[in-house]
């Protein structure tokens, strides 16, 4: 086992992890936090996407252990905050979601796609959403969700990166 | 309207099977065949961890499901939990290992040793039908599951002037919901019943089938579908690991769940498509259409599932080849054959996507050699609104709408002139551009009549839905259908709304429990809007019919004059809401009129008036570049007219169709299980199966026709499937289309690069030897 | 889909990693980002004792940049290199190879290091570190060596590197002129595998120019004749097929002719994306 330290949605976490635990795994089994979904886990559908120390990260390809000492926030995580509240709207407004699965690792996507380009266009948004399957959706109203909630911020730059 | 559902998803509070949290729960994991065909020998459990390991004689007695449609010439294929002796595919259960987690079972289950002696295996299913062939069944006489003809019309038709044979190819592929499947089950001590969670799209069959395997009375099952994360036919039939680990929860006392990864999926989950066709078209030299005759193959996978099987896909496949057309001459034969591959069974659209994508090309291939706008010889030869209804040679009857204006408007959207005007010039970059046509229909739901036409085990023929008002005026209506993703809590709330006057937010969709719910089938065959909305619609009107009459007797009024808005039933001598009414009717008896029972409870059922089926319908546009060296293909224009009648909610609509598109797009150019010749799957990662993302979806531009269907509540057409029927057909024929001077046809999917480049190469070749002088 | 249990630790040295990737007896792998291993190790193709984490060794991630050369530290991100946090005197090459890497979420941890390490044919830093001539700093218990990337790849998946080696970073040559330059890949989808890498840089307006052709063999292979056709003033795209013919047959064994034309193509892409700037 090895022991370690993360601070979790904020919260300062202490366990001891087999070393061969994903983070997502860690996260939802032994955190109980399940916004985090397992679609792949080899990296290729992105419902698993969580933020470790500001980057957007996929948490399947993450050890529990590589995660010690880092800042972890999940979908839970960021209930309050003002730019996944925003993309929140429109996500429900751009019928941006189907069956929801892939919902979580879409916003912390869309919400790492925002901090990173200012009022970006439908070509960006799709390049950058690449690596995130979505079945239901067809991916248009994700992606008109995404261009929306960069039109709502202000024009100078894009949104504040995780401090 | 918005969604209901969308709050918990966008919050992280969905609730999908891998959420389900028990305690005490163990996971399972599966050793599995890495044999395509083989005798199983021994199986030697690790030492010291045999009490956590089982093989079918662990599990104790099952019963064998029998499966696919009731006809004495359907052969059975009988499909145990774990393996019985023979292995017939990769990925197929043998040993079913329990530990605290997953990766502690996958651990056990490394440590099984299992001797498996290899048998031929079959791959190819033409050549499965070939004499000698080996086979899966050592007591069947060839590897058909089931042959069966098609022959209708007039067979003077075929000879034709025109007689054009072309063989295409739909691959198999995976259904891919993003959620993979999964079940956790457990003895319940205190109601005496096996509770399983599982992801499903129609718990109340699943119950049947369980129940029986099992040997339980269908009353201690109880079957929970939580969030389902999508479906799309994948989570539709009884499989053995759904079997495997309710038995094992009955051994074992504590619960234990099986969560799906993403390899069991591709390796083992439902597969889909793997159509063959050899067929002729026949046409008269004006472009009359007029027969088509052949052979259609269905590769149809080691084992039938139960309950339908897979001659669903020969039999609606052969019956879709006329398409919208009024082609009088049907002559086919079909073969739904057992290869050593994963079983088949439904997924978005079930056989529609090959019958259109071949009868689609074939049209083209006419118009080419007549020289024709293939654009122009659909619309000659498409029903018109005055034939309507048009029952067409195989016996389907096309309904209501108006077929040559949806040709013509997708036409318009998608600028066919301008299109043909940019090809007269080579593009600056090299590429060719291509537009593409295909026209489809859905048969959407169909009950009764067609259920039994297709002597199937179970006749989804109504869906159920009861309405409950509380004492204090809110509503519960509970369904027997399943929603995964397509908005029932929203869309059956507002048909609900509609009928009682309330606000869609004064009431509650529940579904997915069958100790809650009253019995249905479940979502499948784009029915839920027709049959689930209908029973909501019929179960409000009856409970409006009480209310009213409860409220008339507090207003000392009439009936007949009486009538509801707003949530209260008014009379000329006053209102009463339906708040004091529902208080009455549960808790106040002495207010209700004499000799009528309390309660606002009813439960009601719903079958269209017409039970063959309601047919949306639609016309696919689409214009791409080919690179022709590399055969790399990018959609640059997306364009669909469709037709699904009235529209309860049009964002849900657009969201179906835009959807199913991008799963049409996955089957047209980049979902594949290709299998090697000693029946080894070729994909079993998202390394190698294709997932189309963002990058690779267009937004699709959409209008909407509106033509009622006569037989449904509010004229509602099923339209789950019709996205993902056209887009291969559509996407084939733009490709055909842009190499339309050389003569190169695409008849085979998924068209990857290598398949496009070598197609036009191969064209490239003909013509250049037609060129070259005579030796 | 979980991995086999195995030993971690995580050595606060490059001397530390060493001896412990050294460790007799024992199946041992480095993990920096752990983008290609973890999967490597979920689906059990990969099964190792004890996994040793590189990730937070400093001494892997120095930048820096003279008027010759540049190094590029082996733990420096594709999504580093990707926004420009490393120098760029390759006139943007390097971020737009980076920029098709895989996925953004994948690019935030993968690194250049454990790209190079893992030698997958159809990853695009061999192919892009070959065109610029690079050489890659190893350190192992032998001592230092540095070889050219494309002597230090010799076949696919395979390396000179041996146990208890660790690559440093990567030196590149800093162009005298500015560099133009033309990448081109195919693949079945966006940030999927590529089937045809191809990259073409040329020094100034008439320099010499290099072609590194990807994914079409076991390892990345310079397209000589094909670099020296280009350098001919009007040279057509007929002479630059022949050369491209010419140098598949030389540096890739049973292509078919798919692949032969598709590979030409795309090096002509690049090749014309090169000419453009």
């Amino acid at each position: 086992m090895t022991a370690i330290t993360v601070a979790l949605n904020g919260v300062k976490v202490v366990d001891d992890v087999e070393p061969r635990q994903s983070l997502a795994d860690f996260l939802r089994d032994r955190c109980g936090l399940t916004a985090t979904h397992l679609g792949c886990e080899h990296g290729a559908c992105g419902a698993c996407t969580v933020v470790v120390d500001g980057l957007a990260t996929r948490s399947c390809l993450t050890l529990a252990a590589m995660a010690d000492g880092r800042a972890v926030s999940t979908l839970e995580g960021l209930r309050d905050d003002p730019l996944m509240t925003l993309l929140r709207r429109h996500f429900h407004e751009s019928h941006a979601l189907q069956c929801g699965f892939c919902t979580p690792g879409m916003l912390i996507t869309a919400r790492d796609i925002l901090q990173r380009h200012t009022r970006p266009d439908d070509k960006t948004v799709r390049h950058e959403l690449s690596g995130q399957i979505c079945r239901c959706t067809g991916y248009a109203n994700i992606v008109k969700a995404i261009v929306a909630a960069g039109q709502d911020l202000p024009q100078a730059s894009a949104a504040p990166p995780d401090a | 309207m918005l969604r209901k559902e969308d709050a918990r998803h966008l919050l992280g509070h969905g609730m999908f099977i891998a959420d389900v949290r028990m305690p005490g729960v163990q996971d399972v994991a599966f050793v599995r065949s890495d044999m395509a065909h083989a005798q199983v020998g021994r199986v030697i459990k690790p030492v010291g961890g045999g009490a956590q390991v089982f093989t079918l004689p662990d599990l104790g007695t099952l019963h064998i499901l029998e499966a696919g449609p009731e006809l004495a010439a359907h052969r059975h294929s009988p499909y145990p939990a774990l393996s019985d002796g023979r292995v017939r595919y990769v990925g197929q259960p043998i040993a079913a290992c329990i530990a605290p987690s997953r990766a502690q079972a996958e651990d056990l289950a490394d440590h099984v040793e299992v001797d498996l002696e290899a048998l031929p295996a079959v791959v190819d299913c033409v050549a499965a039908m070939k004499p000698g062939s080996p086979r899966l069944f050592d007591s069947w006489p060839d590897n058909a599951f089931i042959t069966s003809s098609v022959f209708e019309g007039d067979p003077a038709l075929a000879q034709a002037p025109i007689r054009i044979r072309r063989q295409l190819r739909m691959n198999r592929q995976a259904t891919v919901s993003l959620e993979c499947r999964g079940l956790l089950a457990y003895w319940d001590y205190r109601n005496d019943e096996l509770v399983v969670y599982l992801s499903t799209q129609g718990g109340h069959v699943v119950r049947i089938g369980l129940a029986r395997a099992l040997g339980l009375p269908e009353n201690k099952v109880r079957v929970i579908a939580p969030d389902v994360g999508g479906g799309f036919g994948g989570k539709n039939r009884i499989m053995p690991e759904d079997i495997a680990v309710a038995a094992i929860a009955m051994k074992v006392g504590h619960p234990v769940r099986w969560i799906e990864d993403r390899r069991e999926h591709l390796l083992a989950s439902v597969h889909a498509r793997d159509h063959f066709y050899d067929l002729t078209i026949c046409a008269s030299r004006e472009g009359v259409l007029l027969g088509v005759e052949g052979e259609v193959y269905i590769d149809a996978g080691a084992y039938s599932l139960w309950p339908t099987g897979s001659f669903m896909e020969a039999s609606m496949a052969s019956r879709n080849l006329t398409g919208p057309y009024r082609i009088r001459h049907l002559n086919l034969q079909t073969y739904t054959v057992a290869t050593n591959k994963a079983p088949m069974g439904p997924y978005r659209g079930v056989a529609r996507p090959g019958a259109c994508f071949a009868i689609e090309r074939l049209v083209d291939e006419v118009a080419r050699e007549l020289g024709r706008e293939p654009f122009d010889l659909r619309r000659q030869n498409i029903v018109t609104a005055a034939e309507l209804p048009y029952r067409t040679a195989a016996g389907m009857r096309l309904d209501t709408g108006d077929y040559v204006a949806a040709l013509d408007i997708a036409r318009d959207m998608i600028n066919l002139p301008a299109i043909r005007a940019r090809q007269a010039k080579p593009e600056p970059d090299g590429r060719a551009i291509g537009v593409g046509f295909a026209f489809y229909t859905e048969q959407s739901g169909h009950g009764q009549v067609e259920w039994v036409k297709r002597k199937s085990r179970v006749v989804p023929g109504y869906e159920s839905a009861n309405a409950r008002m509380m004492p204090d005026g809110s509503l519960i209506i509970h369904v027997g259908t399943q929603n995964h993703g397509q908005g029932h809590e929203t869309t059956l709330s507002q048909i609900a709304a509609h009928e009682l006057t309330l606000d869609p937010s004064q009431i509650s969709i529940r579904y997915g429990d069958t100790a809650t719910t009253p019995f249905g089938f479940g979502t499948f065959a784009s029915r839920s809007i027709v049959f689930a909305g209908g029973a909501v619609a019929r179960s409000c009107r009856m409970l409006i019919e009480k209310i009213r009459r409860i409220g008339a007797h507090l207003l000392q009024a009439n009936v007949a004059d009486t009538y509801i808005e707003a949530g209260a039933v008014h009379s000329p001598s006053g209102s009463v809401s339906f708040v004091e009414i529902a208080y009455a009717a549960n808790v106040r008896q002495e207010h209700l009129p004499a000799g009528m029972d309390p309660l606002l409870d009813v439960t009601a059922t719903y079958e269209p008036s017409e039970t063959g089926g309601v047919f949306a319908y639609g016309t696919h546009a689409v214009v791409v570049a080919v690179e022709p060296d590399t055969g790399v293909v990018e959609i640059l224009d997306y364009a669909v007219s469709e037709d699904c009648g009235t529209m309860i909610n049009p964002m849900i609509v657009d969201g179906q169709v835009q959807g199913g598109i991008a799963q049409g797009i996955g089957t047209a150019l980049y979902e594949e299980i290709p299998y090697d010749e000693i029946g080894q799957p070729l994909a079993t990662t998202f390394g190698d199966y294709m997932v189309p993302c963002a990058p690779e979806i267009p937004t699709v531009r959409l209008h909407h026709l509106v033509h009622p269907a006569q037989a449904t509540e509010y004229g509602v057409k099923g339209l789950g499937e019709g996205g993902a029927i056209a887009p291969p057909a559509a996407i084939a024929n733009a490709i055909s289309d842009a190499f339309r001077g050389i003569g190169a046809s695409f008849n085979e999917t998924p068209l990857t690069p290598r398949r496009v480049s070598e197609a036009i190469e191969r064209a490239r070749r003909i013509k250049s030897a037609d060129k070259s002088p005579a030796p | 889909m979980k991995a086999a249990p195995f030993e971690y630790i995580r050595p606060k040295s490059v001397a530390e990693a060493s001896v412990a990737l050294g460790r007799r007896g024992a199946t041992t792998a480095a993990i920096a980002g752990g983008q290609s291993l973890i999967p490597m190790l979920s689906l059990r193709v990969a099964l190792i004792d004890l996994l040793v984490d590189i990730s937070r060794l400093d001494d892997l991630k120095a930048v820096t940049a003279t008027p010759d050369s540049t190094w590029i530290g082996s733990l420096t991100t594709h999504s580093q290199i990707e926004d420009g946090k490393t120098p760029d005197v390759f006139g943007g090459l390097m971020r737009r190879v980076a920029g098709q890497i895989s996925y953004r979420a994948v690019r935030n941890h993968g690194t250049i290091g454990g790209s190079i390490a893992l030698a997958d044919p159809a990853a695009d830093w061999p192919c892009c570190l070959i065109a610029l001539d690079a050489t890659v700093r190893v350190v192992g218990r032998s001592g230092v060596t540095v070889p050219r990337i494309a002597d230090f790849i010799h076949d696919s998946y395979a390396t000179t590197l041996t146990t208890g080696d660790i690559i440093m970073g990567f030196d590149i040559p800093a162009p005298k002129v500015p560099l133009r330059w033309g990448f081109a890949k195919v693949a079945r989808k966006s940030g999927a595998f590529a089937h045809s890498i191809a990259i073409v840089t040329a020094l100034g307006k008439d320099g010499p120019a290099t072609v590194v052709l990807g994914a079409a063999g076991p390892r990345p292979r310079q397209m000589v004749a094909t670099a020296t056709q280009l350098a001919v003033a009007g040279a057509t795209e007929e002479q630059l097929r022949a050369a491209i013919a010419t140098d598949l047959d030389a540096n890739f064994e049973g292509l078919d002719a798919y692949q032969k034309r598709m590979h030409t193509a795309n090096i002509l892409r690049a090749a014309r994306d090169m000419r453009a700037q």
